[in-house]
């Protein structure tokens, strides 16, 4: 799949809440991360719209709200410059994980890695694997993007990507 | 705040480290009198991360009397060589003779810790012919180096607060500038244990002032007498009493141990919201 011509700027970003200013410590444990989300944001122009799973409590939505925020553009409902996505796949990578180890939960981010429309498929797995993956379904593969971070650091698999117009 | 050559921010708690040159102070009973040993100590404590290190050649109880030649030939040439080796580490000097800090801010200190109250009035005009910062402590209008005996207040803490806010307006008077101004409640000086314990707890009411407020609690009487302990078993019991102070917002803190004392007051400061944590991702990834 690939983008439409008339698509806007779309970006991925995680809905990690140690990103948000009211979690902020002396040192920053996702440093590499946020810089890799604002350089995201910073591509999407001044008037963002978000796409975030409510599933997440809002704390999706906050955390883009954030992160747009610090890169001096505003969050839109319509009329959008570029088009900001939080998800990312399982929390359950590593022992250490907040979930704690699935073993299907690689294999399940492989998947997603290849072509996110996979991310529909199965939403019950999904929820076992504590994945954000409800606002994914729709994006071009990450094939087509600039990846600007693919890692699980803490046990959860995060994607940062900016598909350009 | 200004202690000296060095600016610190207003929610910056800062250690300051007791270095005696003393062969009798209370706690470490002379081993840092030699003066390699007391260089020794300052090294150790920079090392620890304290801000201030303060050097003292009279131990506060009774005892032989020390002359002011002395007192400098004890402290003077070894301000001078911490300053020489530590360029930017503030250097406060625990004397209250004007004399003595005359000669240490000439050498290279920054501070001159007056525990003893305002008892040599011209002291707070060394500090501002220096522009040095100056501590000014409660003592009840004692004598230099004497223990409390029957010393009563109608409150102990509204006694505080008068003396320490007039010395301090007595200093910025005399020309010692405004950040340059700390008080200091003085645990164990002029007081009964009773005195020492309500002071921490309601040491809010100082911090309230408005003037920079620092706490010595490191190992007192008060701590032994509450717990039955003997120095050297006060530890825990210091840090009981500095978590309170750091809770309320005190700035300063003159310790023994650096390291056990940030360590309390960095985990309160965070408590009380005026610190983040070192670095927090549990439940935030």
């Amino acid at each position: 799949m690939s983008a439409p011509a008339d698509r806007p700027v779309t970006a991925l970003v995680p809905g990690v809440l140690a990103l948000l200013p009211s979690y902020r410590s002396i040192e920053d444990p996702v440093a590499d991360l946020r810089a890799a989300c604002r350089a995201a944001v910073g591509r999407l122009g001044p008037r963002v719209r978000v796409v975030a799973s409510p599933a997440t409590g809002g704390s999706g939505a906050a955390v883009a709200a954030a992160l747009v925020a610090e890169v001096g553009a505003e969050v839109v409902e319509t009329g959008e410059t570029g088009v900001l996505v939080v998800g990312n796949g399982s929390a359950k990578r590593t022992e250490k994980a907040p979930g704690h180890l699935d073993e299907r939960a690689e294999a399940f981010d492989a998947v997603l890695r290849a072509d996110f429309s996979a991310a529909a498929t199965d939403p019950a797995l999904a929820a076992d694997l504590w994945a954000d993956t409800t606002c994914l379904a729709d994006l071009p593969p990450l094939a087509d993007a600039d990846v600007l971070y693919d890692a699980a650091p803490f046990g959860v698999q995060y994607w940062v990507a900016v598909w350009p117009r | 705040m200004r202690l000296g050559r060095q600016q610190f921010g207003d929610d910056e708690p800062l250690m300051m480290a007791i270095v005696n040159r003393t062969p009798d102070s209370f706690f470490d009973k002379g081993a840092t009198w030699a003066e390699e040993a007391a260089f020794a100590r300052v090294a150790e404590v920079v090392a620890q991360g304290a801000e201030i290190v303060d050097i003292g050649g009279i131990k506060a109880a009774p005892g032989v009397e020390i002359s002011p030649a002395e007192e400098k030939a004890r402290v003077v040439d070894f301000v001078a060589r911490v300053r020489e080796q530590y360029p930017s580490l503030v250097i406060s000097v625990d004397t209250w003779r004007a004399e003595v800090g005359a000669a240490v801010c000439a050498a290279g200190a920054d501070v001159l810790n007056d525990a003893w109250g305002g008892a040599d009035p011209e002291l707070v005009d060394v500090a501002a012919e220096h522009d040095a910062a100056i501590i000014c402590t409660h003592t009840g209008g004692v004598t230099p180096r004497t223990r409390p005996y029957r010393i009563d207040y109608d409150d102990v803490v509204a006694a505080a607060i008068h003396d320490t806010v007039a010395y301090a307006e007595r200093a910025l008077a005399a020309g010692v500038a405004r950040e340059s101004i700390v008080i200091d409640p003085a645990h164990d000086f002029g007081k009964n244990t009773f005195h020492s314990l309500e002071v921490t707890r309601r040491i809010g009411e100082m911090v309230a002032t408005g003037w920079p407020v620092l706490v010595s609690l490191s190992n007192k009487d008060f701590v032994g007498e509450t717990l039955g302990l003997e120095v050297g078993e006060r530890l825990v019991g210091t840090l009981a009493a500095t978590s309170v102070c750091a809770l309320a917002g005190a700035r300063i803190y003159r310790v023994h141990q650096v390291v056990e004392t940030r360590q309390t007051v960095d985990m309160v400061w965070s408590i009380a919201g005026r610190r983040p944590p070192l670095r927090a991702i549990r439940g935030l990834q």
